[in-house]
């Protein structure tokens, strides 16, 4: 056997001896001195490792040979060795006088060991794509879920947290646009099984791992096309009692904290110059938005009131008996709370003795949420208990049950669409408007915006539980030769979602109450059910210095979804929302669901020769429910390979300059099975028509979707290049991968058929894409010499992806949707020229601008935009929106997301720990979008949120080169206007980069815990979030740049670019606690 | 026993994944086999064919683009640039609806009469697709079947207007035979009466149409048309079915037809049913009460003259009709313009309302449509029901038909049009004789038949806002009618405060600049002399708009075919005289 082979072996071998020399502890108590060798596993002296006596507080630093001595009580004492970037060891001392050691390095060495499909693979030999992270991205930091603590920590693992909802989860995207017909994330497998990584406890994880190539993703055939996540949860520790406590209490604040206008007189004189240019200066509003009446009287009213202040800020209106107010309100400080608290405990016992060992672990944490009034509130149990039996020396038989339970209290609005409360806010909540009247009823204006917060009962109660357990077995049979494993999971997962809606009260006039919205329950339950097995052989063989394995197996899945939604108004008692307490005539009950199966078979062969030349070559032979029966089986076949240079013979550069250069290239096609099941059937839904049949609103079908004859599947093809590179004796490494990803025959819509055909066009088979990208990985670490060395390592991780078309069915090259040659993402717009300086430039300019929009009679003022007349027609026109003919339009941007990256840094010093870790993108452009009043302020409604960053940069006389134009209202919002239109002046560049985690810490002295029994104590201080920097915030800083995709999309995602939960910034102390 | 034991553990992870089944279906939805086998199921289908007609909210929008209303912009249609690019309107998923229903129904093992009436209604349906079509698009593509991806009829040209019309009106003759005859009082379900009653409009629609647009060279058939309008009024009248609605108050009846909740199915025949306690609503207050969400449509002044006095002689048949303050022009006239605009004692939640220019431009507020309480002006929650055809209609189609045949008599005027303004309090409605010279000179220039002029000014009064406007001004080819100057109420001068419901409270002032001291509840209309000015300067009628030239030329009877259907079927010609 070689001696790369498994660290494995070593680990067993090493136990081995624990195990023997365990009986000796029970003689001999004298002090004696102990010495020895601490190495690393390649046999290479490490300095300033930590040794200590365990429990005493006696302890030593190796020196610079790597040996140390030191004096132990007796031969019961335990050895603890730790070092920075390996995994810490304990050796009970027995009898022995010479202890040398060696210790074995965490996840992201070089030598370690890398979870693969179906396996585990040394790193070394690795000839696909793969990246592979330790738990310690997970720790020090209170995560809400395990999505949150993988973004950017692994280079083309693309994860968009588009908003800071505790619940908030994303795509698991690898290598950019996987598809733009059916679509397709990674494949997420927990302990090779999938699953839901937010459900899993994230201080349960001992590794993720990526598996980018088709080369390295085969094994999973259809499901695995585009990238593999591979969870790893932790195993029991090794022969011994370990007791963890983990514990944090967090406070959180929004990221971004706009600044808006909130004196109500300079609000309102902003609001009615919006208004009334966009209407050529002729008209004056008669209310602001929907309820609240305006005139110019109520202008010049305010305006004496604002000078005075000790008017009052309420009146009544003679004519009618209303209030009429003059408000000063800051409604978001009303929205929000100025800190919510989060906590999160955990607590684990593992363990192991002779042949039986166990992992036990619960957790709870809770979030609350940041609204002031009836704020959400999120809550959530994770329990795992995992056992396992060595039956016999040659079966080991394991079992891994979970149990989580996640729960949201989520406080909506009364309002028809489910409009995020943001929204309603920028659209009703002015300054000059207010909260309360003075009997301290809620105005009209707060029952809109956000009264159903604060009159309660008004929320979505959100419920997800999962029991899931997977019982697995090993054997090894033929001499260890061949290893059998079987596993069998269960997996069971309910969703139920409750939506509570009662009335908001509110007064206009004293005395008088009135009543806004509905009064209705709703419940979303959802339950799937998910069996899987695995059946799986090895084989594994070394001749001289041939290496060869084999393995073989087979996996069945059957996932079935049962929905059912009911719908009832009219609640009798708003304090006791329950479906039994409901009378109203409209109720609603829907079930639903769907069901697929995958059965497959596999195979992988593994060949090396000297760990110098490594070849690997996989296949699936996939069969799907998701396919007509024509199309249900492909079989999907990849080859990689690998070339270590530096083990060649000519290679003779020490080992302390360059010490390993490899060299990989992997090929291979799958198939993309990540299609919604039943896609390919006529089906025809049964619904409520939305119209009253003789006193009822019956059922009804109608014709179903037009399918498509000879469908087949997506395919995507991979060829990946890579290379591992290490320096200065492994101090520096590298990675680089280059690849070229080809989706063909993506699903998508057909040709475009005239309309008479009166369906939608069937989606068939129709288009290509190409993706192009690379990923880097670059390490250092080191430490300074002496007994108080100082260690550290920094990690750069840097990835691009770019896509384009490379076939669509777009024959008149329309530009408003995909066509060949396109960049995925591209933003087609205007070029922007400047302003209009005075009208003698309007008048003669001589270039027709009529097409844009810039007020209701559409007169050109000066201040007003001067866009670029780029076909040179003399006009500013869309053209005939195609490619041949895009008016004065260009590609003015694209949206995607390059140069991703994660920049971390750990560093360590005398107990002292000090980590941080930078994640960003290096260049995106965002066009702010219509509705977007956080950007746009009154240039999109008028009555909208005033942003100072906006109203203190308009184009004014006195302000000619303002970043805004002259204000209208309306232009950011109605179609063809002048800010409504892509254009290159406003076109905004979101790269950002975030100091997403920064933990200062410090590990006890033995010498003062072990009194207390704990082995190792750490307390920390960590922010999350903390700084932020966008080029955006040059001009407007009242959006996260993450936060700018849609609106919430639980809610009514359409509502706006921003109207989403916050980011959060987060601080926490926490208390890591073992015993051991 | 290890190789027991090693069996036991395969046999159990494989007999877990017992279930090599691939061919799964969905649980959840119907598929084609299973979905046409009953009556019941016949009948869940053709539920979805009542989502052809138009629900409330459209029949509120029904006269945006029609001769006597005024808005805050006039139609793109007929004023801005309108071209091929902007048309809409070409879609056919209704056609498919109907279609595959025919194609598939004959599956079901049922009586044959059952059969019969479903497909009565399948192609009473199409009949009312294709109407539309007909009528927007002038010669269309027929289809009789539903069109696979690769079928050439994809690519056909239009087919002629006759080929079309013959299979709409074959089809509501198959409806008219097989539809089942009993009287449905939720006047919610299409039966053979509705079918009757739809088929009179139709061919009236068609009849007047190639009579009056000549260039069809169809003139010569446009009497048997009128003939089968007829025969289809006659019958629905004779079987006594439906009456005029005239219980009850008669200040009100008119208007209750469209302000309650369950429709009154004495007269109405099918509404667009909406319920509060359903949750299922239109607009209308929302639309009609709201300065930005609707249009601001009000009535112009030369529409409302033609509403007859109570006395039964034309407003405008007194000198000086036109200088009359609001006050006093509104007083004894046909009750139907007290059920249809803002006047007098008309209230709000107990509170007097005069017209509010705040949404009027004119003076005279629709209120037709609207419910008097304010709880629905800001949201779209208006659960009366709106009529899609009432009896009413079937009178003037019959009236028209028989006009326009010759054949009309004075018994048919007593049965129709006299019936109509007795219902509206007109004292005295004899057989016309003498053509009106206001409705000649202001609307109809080229027709002479009193008894023609009179149903036109019957039709238009009793069925405004309905919808039917627009059709009609194309059928009489009176689509110059959309260029009519704006006109509203009559100030009798400038800066002066008027009372328009005599409360004893100001409403409204005309004034050439706002003042600084003003009355408080009084509206200051600023007259611009741009968008608004007065016909004598100083007073006089109300002008809006004129500076916003609006144009209806001949060829927009029929609209333009949308751009992109030209570009994917270039056998589809454009309508003449649209250009890209």
């Amino acid at each position: 056997m070689n001696m790369h082979n498994c660290t494995n072996m070593c680990l067993r071998y090493m136990l081995g001896i624990l195990l023997l020399v365990l009986p000796a502890v029970l003689y001999g108590q004298t002090q004696r001195k102990v010495r020895g060798l601490v190495t690393n596993d390649r046999g290479e002296a490490l300095i300033g490792v930590n040794v200590r006596v365990k429990g005493g507080n006696t302890g030593a630093i190796t020196g610079e040979n790597g040996r140390y001595q030191l004096v132990v009580p007796g031969n019961d004492a335990t050895l603890v060795f730790s070092f920075v970037g390996f995994a810490p060891q304990e050796v009970p001392v027995g009898n022995r006088n010479i202890i040398d050691i060696q210790l074995q390095s965490t996840a992201r060495d070089l030598e370690g060991l890398v979870v693969v499909g179906y396996g585990t693979q040394k790193k070394i030999n690795l000839t696909g794509a793969v990246d592979q992270v330790g738990s310690e991205v997970f720790e020090n930091r209170p995560l809400t879920n395990v999505t949150r603590g993988l973004q950017g920590v692994i280079p083309n693992l693309n994860i968009r947290m588009t908003d800071g909802k505790p619940t908030r989860s994303a795509d698991y995207n690898v290598r950019g646009t996987t598809s733009i017909g059916a679509g397709g994330s990674a494949l997420i497998l927990i302990d090779g099984v999938p699953g839901d990584p937010n459900l899993v406890n994230p201080n349960d994880i001992a590794s993720v791992t990526v598996l980018k190539d088709a080369a390295a993703a085969a094994i999973y055939g259809a499901r695995g096309t585009f990238g593999v996540i591979l969870i790893t949860t932790k195993s029991p520790a090794k022969d011994k009692t370990v007791v963890n406590y983990t514990g944090n209490f967090s406070m959180n604040e929004r990221t971004i904290k706009p600044k808006f206008v909130t004196n109500g007189y300079q609000w309102a004189k902003t609001f009615d110059e919006a208004y009334s240019s966009w209407n050529d200066y002729a008209a004056h509003a008669q209310k602001v938005n929907s309820v609240f009446p305006f005139s110019l009287d109520y202008l010049d009213e305010l305006k004496r009131r604002n000078e005075d202040p000790s008017l009052p800020k309420v009146d009544i209106n003679p004519a009618n008996g209303e209030y009429v107010y003059y408000g000063n309100t800051d409604w978001m400080k009303e929205l929000y709370a100025d800190f919510n608290p989060s906590m999160e405990h955990n607590l684990s016992v593992s363990g192991s003795s002779r042949n039986v060992g166990y992992y036990l672990s619960g957790r709870y944490m809770s979030q609350k949420g940041i609204f002031r009034y009836n704020p959400d509130n999120f809550k959530t149990y994770n329990l795992r208990a995992r056992g396992s039996v060595q039956a016999f020396p040659w079966l080991k038989i394991e079992n891994d049950l979970s149990f989580t339970q996640t729960d949201y209290f989520y406080p909506i609005l009364n309002h028809p669409n489910n409009t995020p409360v943001w929204r309603r806010v920028s659209d009703e909540a002015f300054p000059i408007a207010m909260l309360r009247n003075p009997d301290g009823t809620l105005t009209q204006n707060a029952s809109i915006v956000f009264g159903s917060f604060i009159s309660g009962n008004n929320q979505s109660e959100l419920n997800r539980i999962q029991v899931r357990n997977t019982s697995r077995f090993r054997a090894s049979l033929f001499r260890n030769k061949v290893h059998l494993n079987g596993d069998f999971t269960f997996w069971k997962l309910n969703d139920v979602e409750t939506r509570i809606y009662t009335p908001v009260p509110y007064s206009k006039q004293p005395g008088v109450m009135l009543e806004r919205g509905e009064s209705k329950l709703n419940e979303n339950d959802d339950k799937t059910t998910y069996l899987a097995a695995n059946l799986y052989a090895e084989y594994e063989h070394t001749y001289r210095k041939h290496f060869f394995k084999a393995m073989a197996g087979y996996n069945y899945e059957n996932s079935l979804l049962k929905s059912r939604y009911v719908q009832r108004d009219g609640i009798i008692n708003t304090a006791l929302p329950d479906f039994s307490l409901t009378n109203g005539l409209n109720y609603t009950l829907r079930g639903g669901g769907n069901e697929w199966r995958t059965i497959g078979g596999f195979f992988r062969l593994n060949y090396n020769y000297d760990e110098r030349y490594l070849l690997e070559v996989n296949g699936r032979y996939d069969g799907t429910s998701k396919f007509p029966q024509t199309q249900q089986w492909g079989f999907f076949p990849s080859a990689s390979a690998g070339w270590r240079v530096s083990r060649e013979k000519f290679w003779t550069i020490s080992p302390k300059a360059v010490s390993d250069v490899k060299l990989r290239a992997s090929y291979g096609t799958l198939g993309n099975g990540n299609v919604q099941p039943y896609q390919f059937l006529e089906t025809m839904s049964v619904n409520r028509l939305a119209r009253v049949i003789n006193g009822i609103r019956p059922d009804y079908t109608q014709q179903p979707n037009v399918i498509p004859n000879g469908l087949t599947w997506e395919k995507a093809t991979t060829l990946n290049l890579g290379t591992d590179l290490a320096f200065l004796d492994n101090r520096l490494t590298t990675t680089f991968d280059w690849y070229v990803r080809r989706t063909k025959d993506m699903f998508t819509d057909g040709l475009p058929l005239p309309s008479v055909f009166g369906a939608t066009e069937p989606k068939g088979n129709y288009a290509d894409l190409e993706t192009r990208g690379w990923e880097l990985s670059i390490g250092w670490r080191n430490r300074s010499k002496g007994r108080n060395a100082f260690s550290y390592d920094l990690r750069l991780v840097l990835s691009d992806n770019q896509s384009v078309i490379t076939r669509f069915n777009n024959p008149l090259g329309l530009i408003n949707t995909y066509y060949e040659g396109m960049k995925v993402g591209d933003i087609w717009g205007f070029v922007t020229e400047g302003y209009f300086k005075d009208q003698h430039e309007i008048d003669t300019r001589g270039i027709d601008q009529s097409f844009i929009r810039v007020s209701a009679a559409n007169k050109l003022l000066p201040g007003d935009i001067k866009f670029m007349d780029l076909d040179g027609d003399s006009a500013i026109t869309e053209g005939a929106g195609t490619l041949a003919d895009p008016g004065d339009r260009r590609v003015i941007g694209n949206t995607s997301p390059r140069y991703q990256f994660g920049l971390s840094s750990n560093m360590e010093w005398k107990g002292f720990f000090l980590s941080v870790f930078f994640q960003g993108v290096g260049k995106r452009d965002f066009w702010p979008g219509t509705d977007n009043s956080l950007f746009w302020g009154p240039y999109n409604r008028p009555y909208s949120w005033q942003p100072v960053d906006v109203v203190t940069n308009m184009w004014s006389e006195e302000n000619p080169d303002a970043y805004f134009p002259r204000l209208r209202g309306y232009t950011a919002l109605n179609s063809r206007a002048e800010l409504r239109v892509p254009q290159t002046r406003y076109l905004q560049n979101v790269a950002y980069i975030r100091l997403k985690n920064l933990s200062i810490g410090y590990n006890l002295p033995a010498s003062l815990i072990s009194r207390a029994g704990m082995s190792n104590v750490r307390v920390y201080l960590t922010g999350q979030n903390l700084w932020t920097w966008t080029p955006m915030y040059r001009h407007v800083k009242t959006m996260d740049p993450e936060v700018i995709e849609g609106a919430d999309p639980e809610l009514a995602s359409g509502a706006g670019n921003g109207m989403s939960y916050p980011m959060l910034k987060t601080y926490t102390f926490g208390i890591n606690v073992t015993f051991k | 026993m290890k190789q027991r034991l090693l069996y036991i553990l395969l046999g159990m992870v494989l007999f877990t994944a017992c279930d090599h089944d691939l061919d799964l279906k969905p649980f959840d939805k119907l598929s084609p086999e299973n979905a046409f086998n009953t009556e019941k199921d016949l009948q869940l289908y053709a539920n979805s064919f009542y989502l052809i007609l138009p629900d409330g909210s459209d029949i509120v929008r029904g006269d945006a683009l029609s001769d006597y209303l005024v808005g805050r912009t006039p139609s793109n249609y007929i004023y801005g640039s309108f071209g091929p690019t902007q048309a809409t309107g070409w879609s056919w998923s209704n056609l498919r609806k109907v279609n595959y229903f025919l194609e598939h129904a004959g599956q079901a093992q049922i009586p044959a009469e059952a059969l019969e009436h479903y497909l009565g209604l399948a192609r009473f349906f199409r009949a009312w697709f294709y109407f539309d079509k007909v009528k927007q698009f002038g010669d269309v593509p027929w289809y009789g079947k539903t069109l696979d991806v690769d079928d050439p009829d994809l690519y056909k040209p239009r087919d002629p207007r006759t080929l079309v019309m013959d299979s709409v009106l074959a089809d509501l003759d198959y409806a008219c035979a097989h539809l089942r005859d009993a009287k449905d009082n939720s006047a919610s379900q299409v039966t053979r009466w509705v079918a009757l009653a739809f088929k009179s409009r139709v061919c009236l629609f068609e009849g007047t149409f190639r009579r009056y647009q000549p260039q069809l060279g169809l003139a010569g058939t446009a009497d048997r048309w009128l003939d089968e309008a007829i025969a289809a009024a006659e019958e629905l009248i004779q079987s006594n079915k439906y009456q005029l609605l005239t219980s009850g108050d008669a200040d009100k009846n008119y208007r209750n037809l469209f302000t309650n909740e369950t429709p009154n199915s004495t007269e109405v025949m099918l509404a667009a049913v909406n319920s509060k306690s359903l949750r299922v609503f239109n607009d209308a207050n929302w639309y009609w009460t709201s300065a930005t969400y609707g249009g601001r449509y009000s009535f112009i002044k030369k529409f409302i003259n033609t509403y007859l006095k109570t006395d039964g002689t034309p407003f405008t048949a007194q000198p000086g009709y036109n200088n009359i303050p609001f006050v006093e022009e509104v007083k004894g006239r046909d009750l139907r313009l007290r059920q249809s605009i803002r006047m007098g004692d008309y209230t709000r939640d107990g509170v007097i309302a005069p017209p509010d220019f705040t949404y009027t431009y004119t003076g005279y507020m629709p209120i037709k449509l609207t419910l008097d309480a304010k709880a629905t002006d800001g949201v779209a929650e208006n659960y009366n029901s709106l009529p899609l055809i009432r009896y009413a209609e079937v009178l003037l189609n019959y009236a028209e038909a028989k006009a326009e045949r010759g054949t009309f008599t004075s018994a048919d005027w007593e049965a129709t049009i006299a019936r109509l303004r007795q219902r509206a309090g007109i004292t005295s409605a004899p057989f016309p004789t003498t053509a009106d010279t206001y409705l000649q000179q202001s609307y109809f220039p080229g027709i002479s038949d009193p008894v023609l002029l009179e149903i036109r000014r019957e039709r238009g009064i009793e069925l405004c806002l309905e919808g039917f406007r627009y059709d009609d001004l194309k059928r009489w080819r009176a689509g110059k009618l959309l260029e009519n100057q704006y006109d509203g109420m009559y100030v009798p001068a400038l800066n002066t405060l008027m009372d328009l419901n005599e409360d004893g409270r100001m409403d409204v002032s005309f004034v050439e600049s706002i003042p600084a001291e003003k009355v408080p509840g009084v509206y200051y209309f600023l007259i611009d002399n741009v968008q608004f000015r007065l016909t004598g300067g100083n007073s006089g009628n109300l002008v809006l708009f004129d500076n916003l030239q609006r144009k209806y030329e001949d060829y927009k009877y029929f609209y333009p075919i949308p751009y992109n259907e030209i570009v994917l079927n270039s056998n589809l010609e454009q309508n003449p005289g649209w250009t890209d």
